[in-house]
């Protein structure tokens, strides 16, 4: 079961990364003044205290928590508390950290998830299409395209379609979902199974949610897909071409295979590879372009937490774990990614099990 | 030579330089303009004078003596646009080629020496590839208080604060040095063992002299490449993590977000007041493309066997 195995020792990758990360994450914070450090650790249910700044409690901390023993141990303390579950007190959301972000978890995932399952495709598929018709028209309307998507920050783009698209045609609304829609599923009849609107509609027998909460994605999905398309495709297209200079691609057509099946099935499988690989290593990007997007949009997920409608420097409990969880973001695609690319290349799961 | 002829032979390498010298020549012009009266505001931008008969509120179209218009308020487009130029070239080449620097530096001595430095590197570096930078923007906010709150003496803080760094900068020079270290560590290991670089180890060279000017002169070109597409990469993020309110103001973000009330809001579209976004945008985007085109050019010049290929990173 090689590929068990190979599962296995990925995992295992998992939290030394967190290890490493948590531990930069918090060296950063060491050099903060003690004050600063000490807004991590503020009781909780503050919720009546009438200022942002609550020094007595600071003093409090810094006293309770030995906010001056060395680096290691105050790390490994904060450490334990973080794999408790407990990620601080926020007296400017007047709530809990974690909690704060696990709410607005489902817009997040739900964006990521819709992206990505629009993007990867289409970039194989057109990167794949442009290397087949090369020196064609569709590979140079491909290359443009490409460049052209690469090129516009995604915020302009995504500004830009709004305007179009909201403020003058009025097609595709910001948002999640609309204010009436949003009572409907805060109430009681309305079960939250899995926190993603679009399911969560059709479980409820709904369609009409669903496809509100499909509108709303839309336009951020798209904006989104471009640039991570394009990458994926670029890459697509140049591993297609180098395969296709290949030996076994020869004997295959030699063997008579026709040419549609020996492009889709004998080289795409091998040019997959680089491209997932790429969409791995750019997995942090596609969430930093997640946070933005959710920005541009209104889009109510985690990113809300340092953007936009706080308008001001969140508090010190707040920046360190919307920091911790962005990395629990892109861990998971990452993985997926990495599992896909040994799924289809034998040669990766053996590469990582014996090196 | 003939690499070079062979590099301005292409016409995506000309409009690439051409577009890059005309940002350096806005950038040199900018502190030519005639300044602002007003000592409060920043240096980049300028209030023109009240005309008669129009209001401050809203953005004046272009005319005599204001060139691409005002934005709400009153304030000079054509301008800040110039200085816009000025702070995103400072900008873009500090960030990116610090980075690349430090980038480098991990990189090649990891894979100098080998080992289980270089093991612990590669497991850093993936630790690292995990985090997007935005996420760090608060927390090192928190770090560098600004100079006024700061304590006399000297700190890391005032030292950071005397540079003119901001968060948005280090956040973005801490967490995105990796590909540089991965690059640079690639191509020294397949150098090290090669013959000439023995031939200057028996002849004596130390690990510094083999490491500066045996190895990375000759590992050194795909870094480069990356270097000029992320000097436009990087000014892109900085507008858009300033855009979306996470501080690091620059004169062209500030101009967008200015002008994005006037373009998305009531009554609003994107021809009526066209001049209040549209040149912000058009010299971001621009911007961009002409790093991007001279990265491409440089990589078939500078490795042939990398065009192309998978070292095109995504960007926000």
């Amino acid at each position: 079961m090689p590929l068990a195995r190979f599962l296995v020792r990925r995992l295992l990758t998992v939290p030394v990364t967190l290890l490493v990360i948590t531990a930069i994450l918090y060296g950063i914070i060491m050099l903060a003044p003690i004050e600063v450090r000490a807004g991590l650790y503020l009781p909780r249910g503050q919720s009546n205290n009438p200022g942002l700044r609550p020094e007595v409690y600071l003093q409090n901390a810094i006293e309770e928590h030995g906010l001056d023993d060395p680096y290691p141990i105050q790390y490994a303390r904060w450490a334990w508390r973080l794999l408790q579950g407990d990620w601080g007190w926020s007296p400017l959301l007047r709530g809990d950290v974690l909690e704060a972000l696990l709410e607005r978890t489902p817009p997040t995932a739900e964006l990521t998830l819709y992206s990505i399952l629009f993007l990867v495709p289409l970039g194989i598929i057109s990167g794949g299409q442009a290397a087949w018709k090369r020196g064609q028209a569709a590979d140079h309307g491909f290359r443009l395209a490409a460049f052209v998507a690469t090129s516009i920050p995604p915020f302009i783009l995504g500004l830009m379609l709004l305007t179009i698209f909201y403020a003058g045609l009025n097609w595709f609304p910001p948002g999640r979902i609309s204010i009436a829609e949003s009572l409907e599923i805060d109430a009681p009849s309305f079960r939250t199974i899995t926190g993603l609107l679009t399911v969560d509609g059709l479980l409820n027998n709904r369609p009409d949610i669903t496809l509100s909460a499909f509108r709303h994605l839309a336009l951020p999905a798209f904006t989104l897909s471009m640039v991570h398309w394009a990458t994926i495709g670029r890459v697509t297209r140049a591993a297609m071409i180098e395969e296709f200079s290949k030996e076994y691609i020869v004997a295959a057509h030699g063997r008579g295979l026709p040419h549609q099946s020996v492009v889709w099935t004998h080289a795409l499988r091998n040019a997959v590879v680089p491209a997932l690989n790429s969409a791995a290593l750019s997995a942090a990007a596609l969430v930093m372009g997640v946070f933005v997007i959710e920005a541009v949009f209104g889009f109510p997920g985690v990113s809300e937490l340092i953007v936009g409608s706080m308008a001001f420097a969140p508090d010190t409990a707040v920046a360190m774990g919307f920091a911790v969880y962005s990395v629990l973001l892109v861990l998971p695609l990452m993985f997926v990614f990495d599992v896909l690319q040994a799924v289809v290349d034998p040669r990766i799961r053996k590469e990582v099990i014996e090196g | 030579m003939r690499g070079l002829r062979q590099f301005l032979f292409r016409w995506q390498n000309l409009l690439g330089i051409l577009i890059v010298g005309v940002f350096v020549a806005m950038a040199v012009s900018a502190p030519h303009l005639t300044a602002s009266d007003n000592a409060e505001s920043p240096q980049w931008i300028r209030a023109v004078e009240r005309i008669e008969g129009t209001s401050r509120r809203v953005p004046l179209p272009p005319g005599p003596g204001i060139p691409l218009g005002t934005t709400a308020g009153g304030y000079d487009i054509f301008y800040s646009l110039l200085w816009g130029a000025r702070s995103a070239l400072g900008f873009g080449l500090a960030v990116a080629s610090i980075t690349a620097m430090l980038g480098t530096f991990i990189g090649a001595m990891s894979a100098y020496f080998g080992g289980l430095a270089h093991r612990l590197t590669l497991r850093v570096i993936d630790a690292f590839l995990t985090f997007p930078p935005i996420a760090a923007v608060w927390l090192l906010a928190q770090v560098m208080r600004p100079p006024e709150v700061l304590p006399p003496g000297i700190s890391l803080q005032a030292v950071l604060a005397q540079l003119r760094v901001s968060p948005v900068m280090l956040a973005l020079i801490l967490f995105s040095w990796m590909p540089y270290a991965r690059i640079i560590g690639a191509e020294v290991l397949g150098l090290k063992h090669s013959e000439y670089v023995e031939a200057a180890r028996s002849l004596g060279a130390g690990h510094f002299r083999l490491i500066f000017r045996h190895l990375l002169p000759n590992a050194i070109s795909p870094a480069i490449v990356l270097l000029a597409r992320d000097i436009g990469g990087m000014v892109i993020l900085q507008a858009a993590f300033h855009f979306i309110g996470l501080g690091g103001m620059s004169p062209w973000s500030w101009l967008l977000v200015n002008g994005r009330n006037w373009i998305l809001g009531p009554n609003a579209s994107l021809l009526t007041y066209w001049w209040v976004y549209l040149p912000a945008t058009l010299a971001l985007v621009i911007f961009g493309i002409g790093w991007n085109l001279l990265g491409d050019g440089l990589n078939e010049a500078l490795n042939p066997r990398f065009y192309n290929g998978p070292m095109r990173w995504g960007r926000a």
